[in-house]
């Protein structure tokens, strides 16, 4: 059992709803943001286009993020899936470093959404897993996971861009996506080996 | 601070049924997770329609749209008198039974003098209300504004062809090619629905040709045609042109059968009639004479001119073909900059998928089959001009015949044969916004709607009137008014001239949810729930941006289960009752009750949450809102008789209809109607308009010669320059806006949701101003050079982003940001205001919808600070 992410960039729009839906599950603080969503722009006017890269953590199976934690903060687990325990990071942000997919965010103070006010109710209620001074990451909501139920950023996509399953059965939906359309991780050439695999669009 | 999560909450974890309400179609179906007494999640409800699950931004972030700090939370009345964005109320903090008795004891006194002296301003900030419509009429003001609307008038011509509201759409079940303009599928505002169905249709393999001035999500999985601003519509008269004068093939049978092209017109520009029965005449081959329409066995000529008593009579056909003869690819590539064979491909494409004589059986009915549409909508619309624009989009989609069949261009709203039946002359009775406004004179309507008998909604049209009712021939003094949702000042133009409009209006009051442009400028706060404390229930109406199987032949209500009240708010529709009780007009003959027994859904009719007996309300009996709602619940059409107790078990209830109730054709098929071709509706209005004038001894007020007005009441759409065409030289680019995935109409006002603006701070095409590269290398712009951008009506400072994404014409800035009051939130002050830079002046907008100029021509300058 591995766990893995397929993301069709054919599909994707761009919208972060992933990223709001995220934000929702695992109540971040201002500034964290476990999905990233990049926009940006590719070729000259009139052949112009909008292009989007969403990017969670790529739970690779090699993972270097977990080879240079000095704390064992950084667990890779029997599913695949990669965690950061804030109980156990000592701050040091080598993994921030080792990453080469910008997946980590330290928490040099934990913000709420608005400035100047009190945190809201569901801040103070979700913060509390929040620790100044750690490293955060995305967790492919490991808890839904555990229930049977798709991480939210797949829950919620409007496009059905995005796919997670077993990427080592080879009857899953999401390995048959991959080999029908010779989908890839990102920077698969560092031998990472990531579990987020893309369909170019 | 925040209430004290209440102490029998603790432990508790529960879920409740969702209703999103942070766009402006508001019908997705969500889960709103609770723990110990905070909502803890916000998320679409597995496998049921529209959404099945997902759950676009905005309606993730539904959560701090209830935490927002700078909500209303207690009911306030003024005790400064001077009133400004920036002056300080001094609030007093009030009761419920004193801020509601001030208010009742005011609307009462205007009501007393003169009811139509209380407008209500309707707007997206309020969409969940049942019951405003039922006061506005109990009180007896025919003064309804909505702040929204003519940025958006969009609805002209599918009230005309399909008898439908708000909008025309494309069916993405079976389209393979498809034409939009001005508008959006859904992921231009990530909006779930449009975004599932289409990419469905293109994952299917449906070609998507996007002409617009931006490079747009949709257009970046499409082919983008670039065009430049607000000339959209010369691209419509070229595209018909080659469709008349190169293509030329037709669907002659629906043209024959399905529209008045065979209709003689007269030398007076209307249909020839019958001297006995008074019905329009065709030319009949077989007899070779002019006979009724409806003459059975009769052979019509589509084309041609026919001898008539001395008279030559052309049809219909021939006379608006004739009407495009000059408008060729070359002449519209000199006005949108769209290259003339790139017009004719599309032309040819478009014709050529129509696949004119095939068909389709659905359910069992055989359909003519055209799989293609051509939809457009504001920024084809919102122009002097730009109803034509709209009706020559239809022209295009009946040439290929395409009207409510599979595949085509099928109306948004009812889906019923009310829509479609045929009149007198045979054509079908508009629908909605397309049968005109009775005339009073002097006029009832402090949105001028009386000299705008099609208009849209006209904030832009009040605010003049009430700065200065006698240039407007209005008889009377606005003296009271009341926000419920709307906000003139950030959803309009010109800004500073509404704050006067508040400043001379001696009392307002405002239903607020949050600190807002018209809540700093009222007497009297009412505040009320947030959307997620709203209970509601609501028919589903289908969806604007297209449809598909998904969701076609859906009939259904919905609930929306409400959070407890974080602060002493009240819910919209009990404050509506509340001022109804105390002003009198709760009860009796023509109070609200009675109000409610007879009102009907505006946009889905009998098919809507309308009261039958035996569940109409009693007249002197006052009913909670869940009462209220229960009547309805059990008076709905395809309900099975259970009421609230039953829907409040399930969160929804959904009946489907067989697909083929869903396409229009099916009511009338064959030549049992006609759609106009020809727009004798249009014409006969302009008529009465200018009669009605005559008759009153006035003429068209606002502006210098009245034939700018008429000229766009013609039965052929021909070419009008727009009120940007004359700018003079310096200004020149065209300023554009759209909406985005982070802001839909400003619904729940998402541009105050701190989660929202995290995402829109960091994209780089929000709250900045946009313009192509090698325009800003032109004028020696850089990214992030702060600018100033002025038009005609206003002016705005912003920073510059420069893209490949835009035509070279276009200066672009998204959503609605800017604007707001330093006692609200301050997210809502950030970023460039694109509304100040347009306009209110009569001369500018389109005279048949009353629609603003969207593409405003502007020039940018470079100011003095910081690069950022």
């Amino acid at each position: 059992m591995r766990y893995g992410m397929l993301i069709d960039l054919r599909k994707c729009v761009g919208c972060n709803a992933c990223t709001i839906a995220c934000r929702g599950q695992n109540g971040t603080p201002a500034g964290i943001n476990f999905n990233k969503t990049k926009k940006y722009e590719t070729g000259k006017y009139p052949s112009s286009k909008m292009k989007y890269l969403p990017m969670p953590c790529m739970h690779c199976k090699n993972p270097p993020c977990m080879k240079v934690c000095p704390a064992g903060a950084t667990e890779k687990h029997e599913n695949g899936i990669v965690t950061a325990d804030s109980d156990k990071c000592i701050g040091c942000r080598a993994c921030i470093i080792a990453c080469p997919y910008e997946a980590r965010q330290f928490i040099w103070q934990v913000n709420q959404y608005y400035e100047n006010q009190n945190p809201t109710p569901f801040e103070n209620k979700k913060y509390r897993k929040f620790e100044k001074g750690t490293v955060v990451k995305c967790i492919f909501c490991i808890d839904r996971v555990a229930e049977g139920l798709p991480p939210a950023c797949v829950h919620t996509c409007l496009s059905g861009a995005r796919v997670f399953g077993d990427l080592e059965d080879p009857n899953s939906e999401i390995s048959k996506l991959i080999s029908m359309h010779g989908a890839l991780p990102f920077r698969a050439e560092l031998g990472t080996e990531p579990s987020v695999y893309y369909i170019n669009g | 601070e925040w209430k004290e999560t209440d102490p029998s909450q603790i432990g508790e974890k529960k879920t409740l049924y969702g209703l999103c309400r942070h766009c402006m179609q508001g019908d997705c179906a969500t889960l709103v997770h609770m723990e110990d007494g905070v909502v803890v999640k916000v998320e679409g409800r597995d496998d049921v329609p529209p959404n099945y699950g997902s759950l676009c931004p905005r309606g993730n972030s539904a959560i701090m749209s209830l935490y927002n700090p700078y909500r209303v939370k207690v009911p306030m009345v003024r005790t400064n008198p001077q009133k400004g964005l920036d002056v300080d109320p001094r609030w007093k903090e009030v009761s419920w039974d004193e801020a509601l008795n001030i208010v009742a004891k005011e609307l009462k006194k205007v009501r007393d003098e003169d009811p139509r002296g209380l407008v209500i301003c309707e707007g997206w900030g309020e969409r969940d209300t049942i019951l405003r419509i039922p006061f506005r009429v109990a009180y007896g003001t025919p003064n309804e504004i909505g702040s929204h609307g003519p940025l958006c008038t969009v609805h002209y011509a599918t009230g005309l062809i399909h008898g439908n509201f708000p909008v025309s759409i494309v069916d993405l079940e079976y389209c393979e090619y498809h034409i939009t303009l001005g508008r959006s599928l859904g992921p231009n505002f990530a909006t779930t629905g449009g975004t599932r169905k289409l990419t469905k249709a293109l994952e299917r393999g449906m070609k998507l040709i996007c002409i617009d001035p931006r490079c747009s999500y949709e257009a970046s999985k499409g082919e983008w045609i670039p065009v430049r601003p607000g000339t959209d519509y010369a691209f419509l008269l070229a595209m018909a042109h080659t469709m008349f004068y190169e293509i030329q093939t037709y669907d002659r049978e629906f043209l024959i059968n399905r529209t008045n092209s065979c209709y003689l017109i007269g030398s007076d520009g209307n249909y020839k009639r019958d001297e006995k029965l008074n019905k329009p005449l065709i030319w009949d081959f077989n007899t070779g004479s002019a006979v009724p329409f409806d003459t059975e066995g009769a052979s019509p000529a589509l084309e041609g001119s026919y001898p008539y008593h001395n008279e030559i009579l052309h049809t219909a056909f021939t006379l608006v073909r004739d009407g495009f003869i000059t408008y060729t690819p070359e002449w519209a590539e000199s006005i949108c900059t769209i290259p003339a064979e790139t017009i004719r491909r599309i032309a040819h494409d478009f014709v050529s998928h129509a696949r004119i004589g095939s068909t389709i059986e659905v359910d069992g009915f055989v359909f003519p089959f055209r799989p293609v549409s051509l939809n457009t909508e504001r920024n084809v619309t919102n122009h002097k001009g730009g109803t034509y624009g709209d009706l020559t989009g239809k022209i295009i989609n009946m040439l290929v015949g395409n009207i409510e069949v599979p595949g085509g261009c099928l109306g948004s709203g009812y889906r019923g044969a009310l829509a479609i039946e045929p009149g007198d002359d045979g054509t079908m009775k508009p629908g909605y916004e397309a049968v005109p406004k009775e005339f009073h004179y002097p006029p009832d309507h402090i949105g001028l709607e009386e000299f705008f008998p099609n208009c849209h909604t006209t904030p832009h049209l009040a605010v003049n009137a009430i700065l200065e009712p006698e240039k407007y021939y209005i008889d009377y003094e606005v003296k009271a008014w009341f926000s419920v949702g709307g906000n003139p000042i950030r959803m309009n133009a010109e800004p500073e001239k509404y704050v006067k409009a508040f400043q001379k209006i001696p009392f307002s009051v405002s239903i607020a949810y949050h600190m807002d442009e018209p809540a700093i400028m009222a007497d009297v706060l009412l505040p009320e729930h947030s959307f997620l404390e709203r209970l509601r229930v609501a028919p589903f109406y289908p969806q604007h941006q297209s449809i598909s199987n998904e969701v076609s032949g859906l009939q259904m209500i919905q609930m929306r289960q409400p959070v407890p009240t974080l602060f002493n708010t009240m819910h919209v529709d009990d404050i509506f009752m509340e001022l109804a009780e105390r002003i009198g007009i709760l009860y009796g003959e023509d109070g609200l009750n009675d109000c409610i027994n007879h009102g009907e859904d505006w946009i889905i009719k009998d098919h809507g949450l309308n009261l039958k007996d035996p569940y109409k309300l009693d007249l002197n009996t006052r009913y909670t809102l869940t009462e209220l709602f229960d009547r309805q619940i059990r008076s709905w059409k395809f309900g099975d008789g259970t009421g609230f107790e039953e829907l409040n078990k399930a969160g929804y209830k959904a009946y489907w209809q067989p697909k083929k109730n869903f396409y229009l054709y099916y009511y009338y098929p064959g030549n049992q109607t006609k759609h106009e071709f020809y727009f004798q509706h249009l014409k006969n209005t302009g008529d009465t308009l200018k009669k009605n004038l005559r008759a009153n001894g006035i003429t068209f007020p606002g502006v210098q010669d009245e034939n700018e007005i008429f000229d766009l009441y013609k039965p052929i759409p021909y070419w009008v320059k727009n009120s940007e065409s004359n700018a003079p030289s310096e200004y020149d680019l065209w300023a554009i806006n759209w909406k985005t995935p982070y802001f839909s109409s400003d619904v729940g006002n998402v541009v105050g949701n701190p989660w929202l603006a995290e995402l829109y701070k960091a994209d780089p095409f929000e709250a900045v101003i946009c313009i192509n590269t090698e325009t800003a290398k032109k004028k020696a712009l850089k990214d992030g050079d702060p600018v100033t951008v002025s038009s005609r009506y206003g002016s705005i400072d912003g920073i510059v982003r420069t893209s490949e994404l835009f035509h070279p014409d276009t200066l672009g800035i998204s959503g609605g940001y800017g604007g707001g009051n330093k006692h609200g939130n301050p997210l809502n002050r950030k970023g460039p205001n694109f509304n100040a830079l347009i306009s209110t002046e009569i001369h500018t907008l389109d005279p048949v919808s009353a629609g603003q100029e969207m593409a405003p021509k502007v020039k940018i300058v470079k100011r003095k600070g910081k690069k950022q």
